[in-house]
């Protein structure tokens, strides 16, 4: 192998330059938060060299994925930050517009790829709500107990993750056990473990087995203990509060400026959750409350997070109550709507041709007609504003993902910090690139 | 294990009719006292309103979106900005649309304001000034449709690099993308620039890390 000069280096590793040059144009002209809110200080000469320019990412490992901070930093404090996101970027909306509405479910599964299952639904309901479907009861509120397992599953990450970030890579251990539990639970249900694809237009794919019902049920009976022992752990240590209290504190009215969601909103105060807001699936059916906190700290997101893990095992454990009583079928019963079941499909020619309908064209909603729903995902708002022009083909799928919306007040949160609490902040917002980027 | 019990075949017609209303309607998202009072103020630039799943639509002319996003935010009290996308209709006028998704978080309601924007142009006043949340949404919509907006501090493209000359979302973007249009750093210190994620897709081959062995013949 021949070694290669220095002008090939730079020939070869520069390559978009325009982008690398309007990066940069930005970080320099840009007014950061602080200067915006008068709180900078006349400028000083810089002797001493204080100043430079870092890029964090996109492969480094505390940014969560592929999120790169090109960060101006005097000292240890950062004064400018600008966020370049798209480098997993894959044209999810291309391709569902080149897709039928069920071939598009599994790309789902690639969006937030922490709670799978939530995504599946958000599509799913966004389809019916657009074809005026309605999924059959059980279905429903196997939808809403299998999404709150995801929500737990992604909690649990963020956790573990976050901890590992601020230095305890316990906890990281600790909060992947359960994790993994969820995985077996998915794995029984969906028969994947990650991609779980396992919610269908109109209803969902299989009937859980009662193997998987008891896991739920053993899943969710021991959880609250090992909450109680993480709240032990961390509520009262020196140093997660200490790295947390009082870091990216936003006001219930710049969360609002900034459109952020989920956690990160309901931390600064402001009760916006859209389980609440227009509940979707048997949400109004079940008790529970909307943990809220009006610090608008790391640590109240922190508290958020932790007590929205105990809600979702009171919903579950609802769900799991409600079952039993709930028969009837999993998917609805109308060739146009959803897939035929198996049994149809193998001992019917109807059953056949309505199979091979359903993957060849499927769901077509009203010409010209659109529509927008959205869930409470793990991260904040999940919707798909879904517009058609009456074929199986979606003429245009609009995804508005929780970290996307969220990671854009990263900018003005890390403006003013010191370069240790970005991991902090990175974590603390919950981005997940794979959706941000589509 | 219960099993599904199937009737063949289903009855064709409208999904939504009168009798039967959409399933997943929300109330919220039902808004006429928003609707009229944006009528009253702005006359004939509120040029249409649709109601579809119980959803409120209304479309307003581009030159006059952001003072109807600022009535809208200062009157209304739709301060929370949750989603501004594009749409390629791909006909002749009027080519490409603009949603805005605005919430009332006191009241809980949901309004969805469109505005037309003609292909000649391909431009419309930024609203980033009412909705700081604005920025990205606008930029991504500049990005995969090549919308500008006019008065956007920093219309940057939000996904695809500075570097791409073309607009993805757009209808007549081809979904394998094009081929050279988005150079990729090398596979190999000696390999030139990878020029297409798709290579494959348009008949170049792959660049090799190893040299093959040659062959007997």
């Amino acid at each position: 192998m021949s070694v290669i000069t220095e002008e090939a280096v730079e020939d070869k590793l520069s390559f978009w330059p325009r982008h690398q040059e309007a990066l940069y144009r930005r970080l320099e002209s840009k007014h950061s938060w602080l200067e915006e809110k008068g709180l900078v200080r006349e400028k000083e000469a810089d002797p001493l060299e204080h100043e430079m320019t870092l890029n964090i990412g996109p492969q480094h490992p505390a940014t969560h994925g592929v999120l790169r901070c090109a960060v101006k930093l005097d000292g240890e404090t950062i004064q400018k930050c600008v966020i370049d996101i798209g480098y997993l970027h894959r044209g999810l909306e291309k391709v569902a517009e080149n897709k039928t509405y069920q071939e598009f479910m599994p790309y789902t599964d690639r969006m937030d790829y922490l709670s799978p299952y939530s995504n599946n639904v958000a599509w799913c309901l966004a389809v019916e709500k657009i074809a005026g479907i309605e999924a059959p009861e059980r279905a429903q509120w196997i939808r809403m107990m299998m999404c709150e397992l995801a929500r737990i599953s992604a909690h649990l990450l963020w956790m573990g993750v976050g901890l590992m970030d601020a230095g305890a890579v316990s906890v990281f251990l600790w909060s992947f056990k359960f994790r993994e539990d969820i995985y077996s639970i998915f794995d029984e249900i969906a028969g994947q473990r990650l991609t779980v694809s396992h919610s269908r237009i109109g209803g969902i794919a299989s009937e859980p087995s009662e193997q998987g019902l008891a896991m739920i049920k053993a899943f969710a009976d021991s959880f609250p203990e090992v909450v109680a022992g993480w709240k032990k752990l961390l509520n009262r240590n020196r140093i997660w509060i200490d790295r947390n209290v009082g870091i990216g504190t936003l006001t219930a009215d710049e969360v609002i400026e900034f459109g952020m969601t989920g956690p990160n909103l309901r931390g600064s105060g402001v009760p916006y959750d859209v389980r609440r807001f227009e509940p979707y699936l048997k949400y109004d059916d079940v008790d529970f409350i909307i943990p809220m906190r009006e610090e608008g700290d790391s640590l109240a997101r922190y508290f958020i997070r932790l007590e929205e893990m105990e809600e979702s095992v009171k919903i579950i454990q609802q769900c799991l109550a409600k079952l039993p009583s709930v028969g009837g079928p999993i998917r609805v019963d109308d060739a146009k709507k959803g897939y035929p079941s198996k049994d149809e499909v193998y001992y019917s020619m109807e059953g056949l041709i309505h199979d091979f309908m359903y993957t060849d064209t499927g769901v077509c909603p009203p010409k010209g007609v659109w529509s927008y729903h959205a869930i409470e995902a793990p991260k904040g708002e999940l919707g798909f504003y879904l517009q058609s022009d009456g074929t199986g083909h979606p003429y245009r799928a609009r995804m508005n993902t929780p970290s996307f919306t969220n990671l854009q007040a990263l900018e003005p949160m890390m403006e003013g910090a010191p370069m240790g609490d970005m991991v902090i902040l990175i974590g603390t917002i919950d981005p997940v690139l794979g959706e941000s980027d589509k | 294990m219960s099993k599904l019990e199937f009737h063949f075949t289903p009855v064709d017609g409208p999904s939504e009719t009168e009798d039967s209303p959409n399933p997943h309607a929300k109330s919220t998202t039902f808004v006429p006292e928003a609707v009229k009072a944006l009528q009253d103020t702005f006359g004939d630039d509120v040029q249409e309103v649709f109601l579809y799943a119980n959803e409120h639509t209304v479309y307003v002319s581009k030159d006059r979106i952001v003072d109807v996003c600022r009535y809208l935010k200062e009157e209304l009290g739709f301060t929370y900005l949750v989603d501004i996308g594009g749409i390629d209709l791909f006909t002749d006028e009027d080519r490409y649309e603009v949603f805005y998704n605005l919430v009332n978080l006191k009241e809980g309601k949901r309004l969805r304001l469109k505005t037309r924007v003609d292909e000649e142009s391909s431009s419309l006043p930024s609203v980033t000034g009412v909705y700081r949340a604005a920025g990205w949404n606008e930029r991504e919509a500049w990005d995969m449709f090549g919308l500008r907006f006019e008065g956007h501090p920093d219309l940057r493209r939000m996904f695809m690099p500075e570097d791409f000359e073309y607009h993805p979302l757009r209808k007549e973007f081809p979904l394998l993308g094009v081929p050279g249009s988005l150079p990729l750093p090398p596979q190999t210190p000696e390999a030139g620039l990878t020029l297409d994620p798709f290579a494959a897709a348009h008949g170049s081959k792959p660049i090799k890390s190893y040299e093959e062995a040659a062959s007997d013949e």
